[in-house]
This record gives structure tokens, C-alpha cells and sequence, in this order.
């Protein structure tokens, strides 16, 4: 990984074969999603690049020669009229297109890059998530490829319009007078200043961007409600005002660095361009008017007016035509890092063996397990087995390995050493979908969807008679009676963030939410993580009781902190640093008088102590 | 955000005017640099067309070449001096000047903030303006003196065109200008259009972002996987990408009709008839070459600016309906108000038949508008947080909150703090209402960990200290943080005290965990010589031997200080001298724990749940 971040640092350039290949697919995407937007798109440049050629620099030469050189004015007009014909049908043509059509096949190019995102996302191991250069790219992938596939074609179809002025305009100079061609050409030299440019805004944008986050986090620390009542009692706030001013006087360092080279380079172009370019040829031409005159082979009236503007479309054109090239350098930078996560190969995949429907035994055999960036296994050689409608208790303190192995079971992550066997068969055989639905889950860190109460109990769409089955579900787990009370009852929103009637709910009543997820579905296997962390004694007590009722007949693996809970459960299981140190029945262990023996004894110290007092 | 109401004109003038002002007086340099940079650019906009008309007639003419050559040499003149005014303008000075605009409005700002009652963090309402207008200060200020200044510089350039056209001719300029007035509604009308239009799509909008949140933060990245929830957000990605093809389909033509047709087509139509009547014009020697190439430019540039004018306009009232919020904000008065009464030293806290409500059902709602305002709602949906507590906390003693989810007992911690003030009753400090004392003095009494702490992107100490670190500091941190079970920790940081904590803007930052998290909010009320300690659940994030040890500790260390603290693992309140149990709201029993268990109360039956399977320990 390592390696990869240093290789990151270096390559700011792709050669130029993946440059195009980059560029090629982001218009491939787009003309898979709706081949009519590409085409028309690019299309339109054409027409509207000569069309404003023609009624621009050629129209006026034609009036002003035509006139000058007595051409009968009946003529002349007719010409006009035929120009504005053609401008007219074609730009409200054009603008039928951009108004009505391109908003729609946008957004249809724009959910075809989304959802092939989206499905991959859904796909990838959780690893990827701890892997920071792949989270970054990730990020960065979904972040930037819809803009980005876009934008190839935007440049795409700037460089055609340019191309087609560029051609038209210099033809034109150089039907007039070849000299002027030179003056047509220097702007190229200023495309070296116009890289300097760049180089200074891009550097001033990456600092000025860490300042930024400074300030932003600055503003958070006053805004956000989970800070007001530190930012209220003691004096943090002026530690954070302080932070803010040194953000400023960082601003200016920058500014002051960056700004006068910027400007410096910024002036040069546009003297470079409007006085030494522009006014330079307009001098030439207007000393070959009148000094040599049309008659001895300089120019004529008209050939001046069109050189003033002609030579501006030229010079604009190729200082621009540089940046277009720049352009797509920068965009198959970024179409990189969304290609790699897109052609990522995903390497926890299933079998084709179909997963159970019933409990079945489970078996951990010799698993170990590392995460990416560590250099320590966080579980080391695990084993036990969890009968048929067996229900165990996983114990032990912070970090002991327990979540993980819950992660584990689940496939989010596969061992580094060792297997797990369900069924008397190494789980990788199993559809991976189909195994993962063997299990009704809560996390430690449950998350709410802004869906349906229906819908995140569920997880997954509903079926005829699902009603009855959530609602069923939430009685179970204690979270009916808030439910009730909602308006739209299970249909209701959660979170207010798209439905003005949506409900939020506390942390209690998120985390009773979640556990009706596994009573709504017959899983054979239950996992919960910590599942009563949010609820008050009596509730946590209810919700085991619960719990141990309506699980009868399925596996149950669950971690709590409140070794009361552990005294229900059928096996006891206690980690310690990533292995397996204690297993047995509650009073096996007790009986045992080791670790476990001795957490229980701390806790319970309190209680039995005034129990005792108070018996006595 | 506020509804677009219809806005007099001279509100719209009002308001904007106040926000230049107020710009003026923090960054009067900005002020006078918008002016002047407003005038150049116009002129520079303006020039090029004067030129053109200037030199091609004196070309057309025929007059010496020294004349011509004389009108570009003081053109190019004039564009050497005005691109370096330009350029340096928008590349050193405008960015310092807009810098301090954000800081001074920042600094204002935050200030303000900090005074706001936490009250108004629970008003969704009255939050989501105020982070709106905390947002927005940012970028709105600067669009109002930039738009201002564009206007300006349109102005300038629109004045001078005209005049060039006049002088050419008075039919040109009488086309240009109704294309023009046409082109103006059109724009007007056009705006409302595409109000309304991200109005209805901005939901939509909204939800999509959400949906690709969801899948590409870690956060949801487990439940995306177990069960079928990503079947649930393709469904509604579906749902929403079909509505708002529904609504581009709705829109677009309406687009067409008054961009299309307006813009593109009536555009053309007058541009192609000028040009038209100038031929006529040129055959019959009315007019010179130079002003019918001039005219035409200007035909041009007339027709951008003018749209460019337009929508810089229809800017001023949303710019007006933002600047009238935020300075209502800036004058909204918060309710805990402060007073001057001297603090003495600690003796006891009383609360005397106190009630709260979140609901303000005996106040307004937070508002900034007054016209707004929505009356509260009568039913008696106002639950009571709190209902009529009397109780009295002396010096030096260790007093236990208990109760179940909901109790109250954090609402409590809040009203002490004076985060918030009663509904009714009164809450006294050594025998005063904590009213007359000024809030910053008498929370500098109360050190406190909260429920949900806080670490801060800055240094370990400054974290422990909340202020700023001195070196005379250091023994004070280290003792607080080993008073806390920090020291096996500290002693594994490279950077002891000095480290920075979360990586988020430095590399060698620290991250910690939640429990170690938890420690140094602690260490926090340690560091300092607070004479009332307040802890609420402060073992939460602590596994069962951590929250033992740190028990300990806290007792050990707050000997001689008064100690409240909230917890509803029983055994860890056990020890308190007088433990207080609420229920819903009502203080129902208090005594110590072995008087609440002889009383066989509700304390005693939530001990006794809690015990139970301990219990089996014994057999």
C-alpha cells in the first residue's frame, strides 16, 4: 500500500495512450446512456460554430467589400436574408434541443453513472472502506464521475467550436493577407505564461484549501448543536476565535505568495493578447488601408474591419485551444481514480451452493484475522461452535475481538487464516447473498434509512402481509408503542430530511427499531452487537426477555457489556485479545473462578453488597 | 428558509443598502475598490466600442495614418493602465479585502452564536435559519457588493454603447433598445420560472445527494450489505430520477418559449434588420463604415450585457430576503440573559418548585420574524420536562441523578448549567436566583462532563485547560489527565500533552477512542478548581474495569468538592450521600441507597432488576 501512495505522489501525467482511453470511456458511458445526447451535442457545435463564423466576421467583409466595391444593394440583402434564415431555423433548432431534450437525456446520462456507481459500492468488501488510498479514490469516483464524464464532452465540444472558428478565421486572414497569420500565431507563446498561471492557482488553491478546513471546522464548533454547551461553559471558544484569526493571517501569507506572480503572469497574456496581438494587427492593417491602399494590393475597408475581429476569435481561440488540451489531461486524471474503482476486482465473492433456510450448526475453526492496516491480529486462532438453536453470550472487554468476529460471521470480511463452517461446509461455498440472509443483524452502530419505518424494518421491499409481520416485529421489540403514535404509523418517514411529517427518533428508540428487524424476518441465525446500549435497565431487561422468547428455535450469537444478560444466554463466551479464553455455561464459569468469574464478581460487587446488607 | 414573500421595492433597496453599509464601515476599502474597479471595467467594456467606431471612421474617411496610428497608440495606453489596475486588483487586493469581510462577519457572527440560548439549537426552525445565515454570511455579503459593483461597470458600458448608437443613429438605437425592454421581461419572467422550478426540484435534488451518501459513507456501508436495503434505495433512486424527468419535461419548453424564442429568435430578427437598415444606409453614404462596424459590435455586446444586467438585478431580492434574516439575527436577544451580581464562593443550590418545558408552551417560539410568527400551539402538548422539583445540594456533597430513560435527570444538568431557564420556579445560588449573577461567572463554578463530550481539533492540554496553554500549565494537565486513568495513555503519546488530537488537520494528530475520549473529558473538570463537579453517565463509553477504576478515582479526587452525577448503572451511584429519583419529570424519592431500598420504592425495584442476575452469584 505503501508502495502505491509514493507511486500516487509521482505520476501527475498519464502517458498519453490512458489519457485517451480515459477520455474515450468517460464519451463511451455517455453514448451508452443516450447515444442521441452525444451525437446531437457534439453536432450542434458544428452548425453553431459556422453559423457564427458566417454571420460575424464573413458578413460584415461582404457588406463593407460589397458596398465599397458597388455591388447592387439588392443583392447584398438578399444574401443577409439568407444568412438569417439559415441562423434562425438552426439556433431555434439548437435551442429546442439544449431547452427541452438535453435536460433529460442529462439526467438520464447522469442515473446510468450513478447506479453503475451505486451497484459496485453495494458490492465491494468493507475492507476497501479501511484502505484509505481506496476510500479515497473511492470517494473521489463518487464524488466526481458524473461531473467529470460531462465535462469530456463539454471540452470535447469547446475544441470542435474553436477548431471550426480557428480554421474559418484563418482562412479567411490568410486570403486577406498571409503577414497577419503571425500575429495570429503568437499567442502560442504566451500559452507558456498561461501555464505558469495555472501552476500558481493550483498551488494557491491546495493551500488555501487546508486553511479553509480550518475555518470550516472553526464555524462547525459554533454552529453545530453538539458543541454549544462545551462552547458555553469554560473557554474553548476563545481558543476557537484565535484559530480563526490565524486562518486569516494565513489567508494573507498565501495570497500575498501566489497573487503577484498570478497577476504578473495573468497581465503578460492579456497585453500579450489584446495590445501587442490585437492592436498590433489592427495597426498593420489600417497602415495597408491607407498608406498602401486596396489599390496597390493592400487591404481594403472591409478587410480591416474583419482583421480587427478575426485576429481577437484567433488569438482566443489558441491561447484556449491550450487549455482544452490541459483539459483533458485533468479529466482522465480524475476518470483514473473512477476507473479503478469500477474495474476493481472484488475478491470476497460466493459460491453457488444454496445457503440454508433452517438453523443449522456453525463451526469457527482456527480463524484469525487482521485488519489492512495493522500489524497485530485482532482475532488469533478463534474456535467454537454454535449448535443448532443454540444461544450464546459473547463477552470481554473493549477491543477484545468480539464486533470483529461478528463481522466476520457475516462474510463483511473473510479470515486471514482458518474457516467458518456452516452446516459441516466452509461458508465461501454459499451464495454470498443468499448466506448473509441466513442472518437477522444489529449492529453496535445501527443506522436509520430516511425510508419507511416499514421499510427499515424490513430492509428490503415488502411483500402482501408484510404490514402485520412489522408491526408484529415492533411490539416485539419494544418500539410499537412509538410507532403507534406516528400519524402514518408504519408507513411514516423517518427523519425529517425529505417529509415535513417524518419523525426522528432517539437513539433508545432507533436501537429498538433495529432489533425489530430480526424478529421481522425468520432468520436461522441472530447476531447482535451491543444491542441494549442505548436502553434504560428496565427496558434492557424487557427487551432480553423478549428477545429470548421470540428466538426459540434459531441461533443466537449476542455481545453486551451488563454481564446480567450473559446469566440467559445457554453458553457464555469470553474473549480476550482476539481468542477465545473462557466458554462454558454461567455457572461452568463462575464455578471455573477465572476471568469471567471475576468480571461478573466486580459488577455484581455493588449489588449483592447492599443486597446483602439489606438481608442482614 | 423563509417563503419568497413579495417584497416592496423599497424594502429590496433598504435592506441591500444596510448590507453595503455595514460592508463599508468593516471593509471600507472594499467598498471604495467595488466603485472604482466597477468604473474601469466600464470603461474598458465601453472603449473597445468607442475605438472602433473612432478608428474605422478615420479610416473610411481617409484621413493621414498618423491620426489612426495616434487612436490605437492611446488605446493600447489605456488598456496597459487599466489591465494592471485589473489584474492586480482581482488578484491581490480583492482577495485580502474579501478575507477580512469574512473574518469580520465570522468573528461577529460566532460571537453572537455563542450567546444564542442552547434552547435554540432544539427549535429545528429556528436552527435551520441559523445555520443558514451562518452559512450564508460567508457568500452572500461578498455577492452583494460584487453584484453591486458588476452593476456599475453594466451601467457604465450600457450608457456608453447607447450614446455610440445614438450618435450613429436614432432608429438603430430605438430597435436595439425594444429588443432590449422585450428581452428584459422575458429574463424577469424567466427567473420566476426557474424559481419555481428548483423550488419543486430541490426535494428531489436533496434526496438523490442523500441516496449517494448513503452508499458511499462507511456508515451505512454494513446495513447495505445484510438484508436487501440496496434493493430499497434503487427503488427509490428509480422513484426520484423519474420525477425529475417529469419536472425537466414540465419546465423545458417553458424554457424554450422564453429563452429560446426570446433570446435566440427576437434576437436575431432585430440584429439581422439593423443590419438590414444599415445597408440601406451605407449605400446611400448616411453612414460611415466605422459606425456601421461599430453599431454591429455594440449590437453584440448590448445584447449580453443586457442579460448579464438582468440577472444581476433579479439577484437584489434574494439578496434583500437573506440580508433581512441575518440581521434579524444579529439582533435576536437571548432569553438567559445575564446580570452583574458578584459570585461568592460555593455554600448550596437549591431548586425551588421547579418546571421546564422544551415545548416553551408559556413562550414563543424562536423566531426571527415577526410576521412569521406562528402562534404556540394551545393543546396541552407542552409535556413538562420537569415538574415541580425541590431540592437543595450543599458543599461537599456527592449527590447521585437516577431514573429511567426520559426522567429528566439530563434536563436537569441543563437548567444547573443555565443552559436553559425555568418554566417556573427558581433555581438559587447561595440563597440568590442564579438570574442575578452573569451566566459565562457562574458556570465557571461548574465544571462538567457531558453526555455527549466533545473532543476539539486542537492539543491535548488546550482540550484539558479549554482556554489557552501556558508553560506554568503543565504540571496542572498531567495531573488532571492521570486523575482521569490518562496516564497509561499519555505515557504512549510522543508528544505528551502537546499532541494534537484527531487527524484532521494534522498527520501526527491523534485519534482517540471512545473511552480514552471519555477520560479527557474528564481530566477536563480535574484541571480546574471547580467547586461543583457534574457528571453525566461519565462511564458510558467504559468497559466494566475502566468504569471501576475511574469510579474510584473520582471519588479519590473530589474529596472536599460537590459532586453531581448521573448514571443508570445503580451500582455506580450507590456511594452518592443522597441519591435523587425521577421519574417523568417528578423528583419521586431521595435518601441515601440504603433508606430508598428500605423505602421498597420504585428505586428499589429498579436496583433489584439490575441485581437479579447477579444474584446468582450467591448460589
Amino acid at each position: 500500500m505503501k508502495k502505491e501512495k509514493e507511486k500516487k505522489e509521482k505520476k501527475k501525467k498519464l502517458p498519453l495512450g490512458r489519457t485517451v482511453s480515459n477520455n474515450l470511456f468517460a464519451l463511451k458511458a455517455i453514448f451508452a446512456a443516450s447515444p442521441i445526447y452525444l451525437l446531437v451535442y457534439l453536432g450542434s457545435s458544428f452548425i453553431y460554430g459556422t453559423v457564427e463564423f458566417l454571420s460575424e466576421g464573413y458578413l460584415l467583409r461582404m457588406i463593407v467589400n460589397g458596398i465599397e466595391g458597388g455591388r447592387s444593394v439588392e443583392s447584398i440583402v438578399l444574401f443577409v436574408v439568407i444568412l438569417a434564415t439559415v441562423s434562425l431555423t438552426s439556433f431555434t433548432a439548437l435551442s429546442w434541443f439544449w431547452n427541452v431534450i438535453s435536460p433529460i437525456e442529462q439526467r438520464k446520462v447522469g442515473a446510468h453513472i450513478e447506479k453503475m456507481l451505486f451497484s459496485k459500492a453495494a458490492k465491494v468488501e468493507l475492507a476497501c472502506y479501511e484502505d484509505p488510498v481506496f476510500y479515497d479514490k473511492y470517494v473521489k469516483a463518487m464524488d466526481e464521475a458524473y461531473d467529470r464524464i460531462l465535462k469530456v464532452m463539454y471540452t470535447l465540444d469547446d475544441l470542435i467550436a474553436r477548431f471550426i472558428a480557428l480554421f474559418a478565421n484563418s482562412l479567411l486572414l490568410f486570403v486577406i493577407d498571409p503577414v497577419l497569420i503571425l500575429f495570429g500565431l503568437f499567442p502560442l507563446v504566451l500559452g507558456v505564461f498561461r501555464r505558469l498561471e495555472n501552476i500558481a492557482s493550483h498551488d494557491l488553491e491546495s493551500e488555501k484549501k487546508q486553511v479553509n478546513r480550518r475555518a470550516e471546522y472553526v464555524k462547525r464548533t459554533f454552529y453545530l448543536g453538539e458543541y454549544a454547551k462545551e462552547m458555553r461553559s469554560g473557554g474553548m471558544y476563545g481558543n476557537m476565535l484565535r484559530d480563526l484569526r490565524a486562518t486569516f493571517e494565513e489567508y494573507k501569507k498565501i495570497t500575498k505568495k501566489y497573487g503577484l506572480k498570478k497577476a504578473i503572469y495573468g497581465y503578460i497574456q492579456r497585453f500579450g493578447l489584446e495590445v501587442v496581438t490585437i492592436l498590433g494587427a489592427t495597426l498593420y492593417s489600417v497602415w495597408s488601408t491607407m498608406v498602401i491602399g486596396s489599390e496597390n494590393g493592400g487591404m481594403s475597408v472591409g478587410d480591416c474591419i474583419v482583421v480587427i475581429g478575426s485576429i481577437g476569435t484567433i488569438s482566443y481561440c489558441l491561447n484556449n485551444l491550450v487549455q482544452n488540451f490541459a483539459e483533458f489531461g485533468e479529466h482522465a486524471l480524475f476518470l483514473e481514480d473512477v476507473r479503478y474503482f469500477l474495474d476493481y476486482e472484488i475478491k470476497l465473492v460466493g459460491g453457488e451452493r444454496m445457503a440454508p433456510t433452517e438453523s443449522v450448526e456453525l463451526e469457527v475453526r482456527g480463524l484469525s484475522f487482521r485488519y489492512g492496516n495493522s500489524e497485530k491480529d485482532t482475532l488469533h486462532d478463534v474456535n467454537f461452535t454454535l449448535h443448532k438453536g443454540e444461544r450464546i453470550a459473547l463477552v470481554g472487554s473493549n477491543g477484545s475481538g468480539k464486533t470483529t468476529l461478528v463481522k466476520l460471521l457475516l462474510r463483511l470480511y473473510d479470515a486471514s487464516e482458518g474457516e467458518i463452517l456452516m452446516d459441516g461446509v466452509n461458508v465461501k461455498e454459499y451464495d454470498l447473498k443468499g448466506y448473509r440472509d441466513c442472518f437477522g443483524t444489529v449492529f453496535q452502530d445501527f443506522k436509520m434509512f430516511s425510508l419507511s419505518v416499514k421499510d427499515n424494518v424490513l430492509l428490503r421491499p415488502s411483500v402482501e402481509g408484510d404490514a402485520q409481520r412489522v408491526r408484529d416485529a415492533l411490539v416485539e421489540s419494544g418500539a410499537y408503542g412509538r410507532v403507534e403514535r406516528m400519524e402514518k404509523g408504519i408507513d411514516t418517514i423517518l427523519t425529517r430530511e425529505f417529509d415535513d411529517k417524518g419523525e426522528n427518533l432517539s437513539i433508545g428508540e432507533q436501537q429498538k427499531l433495529s432489533l425489530a428487524r430480526v424478529f421481522a424476518d425468520r432468520t436461522p441465525f441472530i447476531l447482535l452487537d451491543e444491542p441494549s446500549s442505548a436502553l434504560d435497565p428496565i427496558a434492557e431487561y424487557k427487551m432480553f426477555e423478549n428477545m429470548m422468547r421470540a428466538t426459540e428455535g434459531r441461533s443466537v450469537i449476542f455481545i453486551s457489556h451488563r454481564l446480567s444478560s450473559a446469566v440467559l444466554a445457554d453458553r457464555v463466551l469470553l474473549m480476550d485479545d482476539g481468542t477465545v479464553a473462557e466458554c462454558g455455561t454461567h455457572s461452568e464459569l463462575l464455578a471455573k473462578n477465572g476471568m469471567y468469574a471475576d468480571m461478573f464478581r466486580r459488577q455484581a460487587e455493588n449489588y449483592l453488597g447492599s443486597e446483602v446488607s439489606v438481608n442482614g | 428558509m423563509a417563503k419568497r414573500q413579495r417584497q416592496k421595492f423599497s424594502r429590496i433597496i433598504h435592506n441591500n443598502a444596510l448590507m453595503i453599509g455595514k460592508i463599508a464601515r468593516y471593509t471600507p476599502l472594499y467598498f471604495v475598490f467595488m466603485v472604482l474597479e466597477g468604473l474601469i471595467q466600464g470603461a474598458i467594456n465601453s472603449a473597445a466600442a468607442l475605438f472602433n467606431y473612432e478608428l474605422l471612421n478615420a479610416v473610411d474617411e481617409g484621413l493621414d495614418f498618423a491620426r489612426a496610428a495616434g487612436i490605437i497608440g492611446a488605446m493600447a495606453l489605456f488598456y496597459t493602465l487599466a489591465f494592471a489596475f485589473h489584474k492586480w486588483y482581482w488578484c491581490i487586493v480583492n482577495p485580502l479585502l474579501r478575507q477580512k469581510l469574512h473574518l469580520r462577519m465570522h468573528e461577529e457572527l460566532f460571537v453572537k452564536s455563542r450567546s444564542l440560548d442552547l434552547a435554540c439549537f432544539d427549535d429545528p426552525e429556528f436552527y435551520n435559519d441559523f445555520v443558514w445565515a451562518m452559512n450564508e454570511s460567508d457568500t452572500r455579503a461578498v455577492e452583494v457588493i460584487e453584484d453591486t459593483g458588476k452593476l456599475i461597470n453594466r451601467l457604465v458600458s450600457a450608457f456608453a454603447m447607447f450614446g455610440i448608437l445614438l450618435t450613429v443613429d436614432t432608429v438603430v438605437a430605438l430597435i436595439l433598445f425594444t429588443t432590449s425592454v422585450i428581452t428584459v421581461v422575458a429574463n424577469l419572467i424567466g427567473n420566476k420560472v426557474s424559481f419555481k422550478h428548483s423550488k419543486e426540484s430541490n426535494p428531489l435534488w436533496r434526496k438523490k445527494s442523500y441516496i449517494n451518501r448513503v452508499y458511499h459513507l462507511a456508515d451505512h456501508a454494513k446495513e447495505l450489505r445484510i438484508r436487501h436495503a440496496d434493493e430499497l434505495l434503487m427503488r427509490e433512486y428509480d422513484e426520484n430520477t423519474e420525477e425529475i424527468i417529469k419536472l425537466e419535461k414540465k419546465y423545458g419548453k417553458k424554457y424554450f418559449l422564453l429563452y429560446g424564442l426570446s433570446w435566440n429568435t427576437l434576437g436575431d430578427v432585430s440584429f439581422y434588420s439593423i443590419i438590414i437598415y444599415m445597408i440601406f444606409m451605407l449605400a446611400r453614404g448616411d453612414m460611415l463604415v466605422g459606425g456601421f462596424a461599430a453599431s454591429v459590435s455594440v449590437v453584440w455586446s448590448v445584447r449580453w450585457m443586457l442579460t448579464d444586467l438582468v440577472e444581476r438585478l433579479t439577484k437584489y431580492p434574494k439578496h434583500s430576503l437573506y440580508i433581512e434574516k441575518y440581521l434579524e439575527f444579529m439582533r435576536f436577544e437571548p432569553r438567559v440573559k445575564g446580570a452583574t451580581r458578584e459570585i461568592p464562593e460555593f455554600e448550596s443550590l437549591e431548586l425551588r418548585n421547579v418546571s421546564f418545558s422544551y415545548e416553551f408552551s408559556s413562550h414563543p417560539k424562536y423566531e426571527f420574524h415577526e410576521e412569521d410568527h406562528v402562534a404556540p400551539k394551545s393543546e396541552g402538548e407542552g409535556k413538562d420536562a420537569l415538574r415541580n422539583v425541590n431540592m437543595t445540594i450543599r458543599k461537599g456533597e456527592k449527590i447521585a441523578i437516577v431514573g429511567y430513560n426520559g426522567a429528566g435527570k439530563t434536563t436537569l444538568i441543563k437548567l444547573i448549567m443555565r443552559f436553559y431557564d425555568v418554566s417556573k420556579g427558581e433555581i438559587l445560588y447561595n440563597g440568590v436566583n442564579i438570574k442575578e449573577y452573569d451566566p459565562d461567572a457562574y458556570r465557571e463554578k461548574i465544571g462538567a462532563v457531558f453526555q455527549d463530550y466533545k473532543i476539539f481539533a486542537t492539543s491535548l492540554a488546550e482540550n484539558v485547560l479549554g482556554r489557552e496553554y501556558n508553560d506554568q500549565d503543565e504540571e496542572r494537565v498531567l495531573g488532571a489527565l492521570r486523575a482521569a486513568d490518562f496516564g497509561d495513555k499519555l505515557e504512549k503519546l510522543e508528544d505528551g500533552i502537546h499532541t494534537h488530537m484527531t487527524r484532521e488537520f494534522n498527520d501526527k494528530g491523534t485519534n482517540l477512542s471512545g473511552g480514552e475520549s471519555q477520560k479527557v473529558a474528564i481530566a477536563r473538570v480535574f484541571s480546574k478548581d471547580h467547586p461543583i463537579v457534574v457528571m453525566d453517565e461519565p462511564s458510558s463509553a467504559l468497559d466494566p474495569m475502566a468504569e471501576y477504576n475511574l469510579n474510584q478515582s473520582i471519588l479519590h479526587k473530589t474529596e472536599e468538592k460537590t459532586v453531581i452525577f448521573i448514571s443508570h448503572r445503580l451500582s455506580t451511584t450507590r456511594v452518592a450521600d443522597k441519591i435523587y429519583m425521577f421519574d417523568t419529570g417528578r423528583l419521586i424519592e431521595e435518601g441515601s441507597h440504603t433508606e430508598l431500598l428500605e423505602l421498597g420504592g420504585k428505586y428499589a425495584e429498579m436496583f433489584r432488576v439490575q441485581a437479579q442476575n447477579y444474584k446468582t452469584i450467591e448460589n
